[in-house]
């Protein structure tokens, strides 16, 4: 099993990369994070992940492009 | 995705941009009739019927999709709600619904208590309208964005008082000294200032997100919103040189921004056809056109049948092309973006494609585009106005049609979403 699930983004037309994305994560199994890439930074994208109990990290890659690695909260008590 | 800046947790509720763009296109209909029925229009542009065809076409089909859009894109782009939305939305709405059809009758048919009742619910409806936008402008995140949208509904205040002014003059109040000066004021910052800024303002933030394009360079956009607040002024100058020079600057910056329009069309990431691009392109190129016709004008005055011309390719050939274009992205767009959240953003919800399918679209864009050519050439050929305007009607009955079909699913499918939750569906117009 994949510990990365790749969704790329890139140059699709809103909001296909946010329901590609939504998916991915309805699938994902435990121990498995997404890795998203897109053209611009998604910001409307981060209150929704952050409501379902995900986290995410954003970085800009060199070509311009944001790379956001998303992963389900871990609860800690 | 939407952009730096965008965040749609300030989104107004769906009804409230809802209700002024599933009514637009019935103003367009009664518009396209009215040029098919009353075919004298293009004889001049300063007789009854051409005034009133002009109000059906700028208050009721532009102003309500525009006034519909900004309710919608100020919180989101802008970062700044509009204070009492539903309220404001709902007495706006109610004053152009009413006022419209009112002034239009009223300057056709010359009847005074017309033209009083009908000016007197339009300038209610946009001041209420304004007066919640310049409280949420206030307050709103600094951007050429921004600063286009103050820009304009500053041009919208303006153009709302010169109009007034000379309602009032045809009820008989006053005699202005130069009446032809007031209404060329009143069309330049009606068309130039509140029509163009608003386009240029709006397609910064959506040319480059909805249509895959580079970025509008940051120089080019500082420079556009300075050149209208500096030529708008000066084209109201009485004649002269400094007038012209208004109206020159106000027509190159307009140019300025079509060209690069199309120029960031042409260098788009992925070349997938797109209605919306066609509507944009159609309606870039007739801006072009129409400003080198005004500029034209200034050097040289048009016959009447030219001045049509230039009003036409602004009015239905750039701004009905572009507002259409971009009703085809925001309605469904907000359909999908609020079903996904009443759902959970979970999947098994309809895609933007079932929206709106491109070949529904495509086909009323082949009308727009039917009629547009007929009502360009009706001014040269009058009995292409019964044709042109017949075309226009049917091409927004079916751009109505396109947009309701899209609200249909919406309703159907958050009927199941809320029947799988146990709630009732409604819209609170």
């Amino acid at each position: 099993m994949n510990r990365e699930v790749l969704v790329d983004g890139r140059g699709l037309l809103p909001p296909e990369p946010m329901e590609r994305v939504l998916m991915a994560l309805d699938l994902l199994r435990p121990g498995q994070h997404v890795r998203f890439l897109l053209h611009r930074e998604p910001y409307p994208l981060y209150g929704i992940l952050e409501n379902r109990g995900y986290t995410h990290h954003a970085h800009l890659l060199p070509e311009g492009d944001y790379e956001i690695l998303i992963k389900p909260r871990v609860i800690s008590r | 995705m939407l952009g730096p800046g965008l965040s749609l947790e300030q989104a107004p509720p769906f009804s409230v941009p809802l209700r002024f763009f599933l009514t637009a296109p019935l103003f367009l209909i009664a518009a396209g009739l009215g040029a098919a029925l009353f075919p004298d229009w293009t004889a001049a542009p300063l007789i009854p019927a051409t005034l009133a065809l002009t109000h059906l076409l700028t208050l009721g089909f532009l102003g309500m999709a525009m006034l519909g859009a900004m309710s919608q894109m100020l919180p989101v782009v802008a970062g700044a709600p509009l204070p009492g939305v539903r309220g404001v939305a709902w007495v706006s709405h109610l004053g152009l619904l009413l006022g419209t059809p009112l002034l239009a009758l009223g300057l056709y048919g010359g009847q005074t208590v017309w033209l009083a009742v009908g000016s007197i619910l339009l300038g209610l409806g946009l001041l209420v309208f304004l007066g919640a936008v310049g409280l949420a402008l206030m307050r709103a995140q600094a951007s050429d964005t921004t600063q286009a949208m103050r820009l304009a509904a500053f041009t919208l205040v303006v153009t709302l008082f010169l109009g007034l002014g000379m309602a009032s003059w045809l009820i008989g109040f006053w005699m202005p000294e130069t009446p032809l000066d007031w209404l060329a004021s009143h069309v330049l910052w009606g068309l130039g200032g509140w029509v163009g800024i608003l386009v240029m303002g709006s397609a910064w933030q959506v040319v480059p997100m909805l249509q895959l394009t580079p970025p509008y360079p940051p120089r080019l956009t500082r420079w556009l919103w300075r050149a209208m607040l500096l030529a708008l002024p000066l084209a109201t100058l009485p004649p002269g040189p400094w007038n012209r020079a208004g109206q020159w600057l106000a027509a190159l910056a307009l140019i300025a921004f079509a060209v690069t329009t199309l120029r960031l069309q042409g260098q788009r990431k992925r070349k997938l056809a797109d209605v919306t691009l066609d509507f944009w392109r159609v309606g870039m190129v007739c801006l072009i056109a129409a400003a080198l016709l005004a500029i034209g004008h200034s050097l040289q005055a048009l016959p009447e049948a030219g001045i049509l011309l230039a009003g036409l390719l602004f009015l239905i050939g750039f701004a009905v092309s572009v507002v259409t274009g971009m009703l085809y992205k925001i309605v469904p767009f907000l359909a999908w973006f609020h079903l996904q959240a009443r759902a959970g953003f979970k999947p098994g919800q309809p895609n933007m494609r079932d929206y709106l399918p491109e070949a529904r679209a495509r086909g009323q864009f082949r009308l727009h585009l039917a009629a547009l050519l007929c009502l360009l050439a009706a001014p040269f050929l009058p009995p292409l106005a019964l044709p042109g305007g017949l075309l226009l009607s049917a091409s927004a009955a079916w751009l109505g049609w396109n947009l309701r079909r899209a609200v249909r699913l919406y309703q159907q499918a958050g009927a199941a979403v809320n029947s799988n939750r146990g709630m009732s569906l409604s819209f609170r117009f």
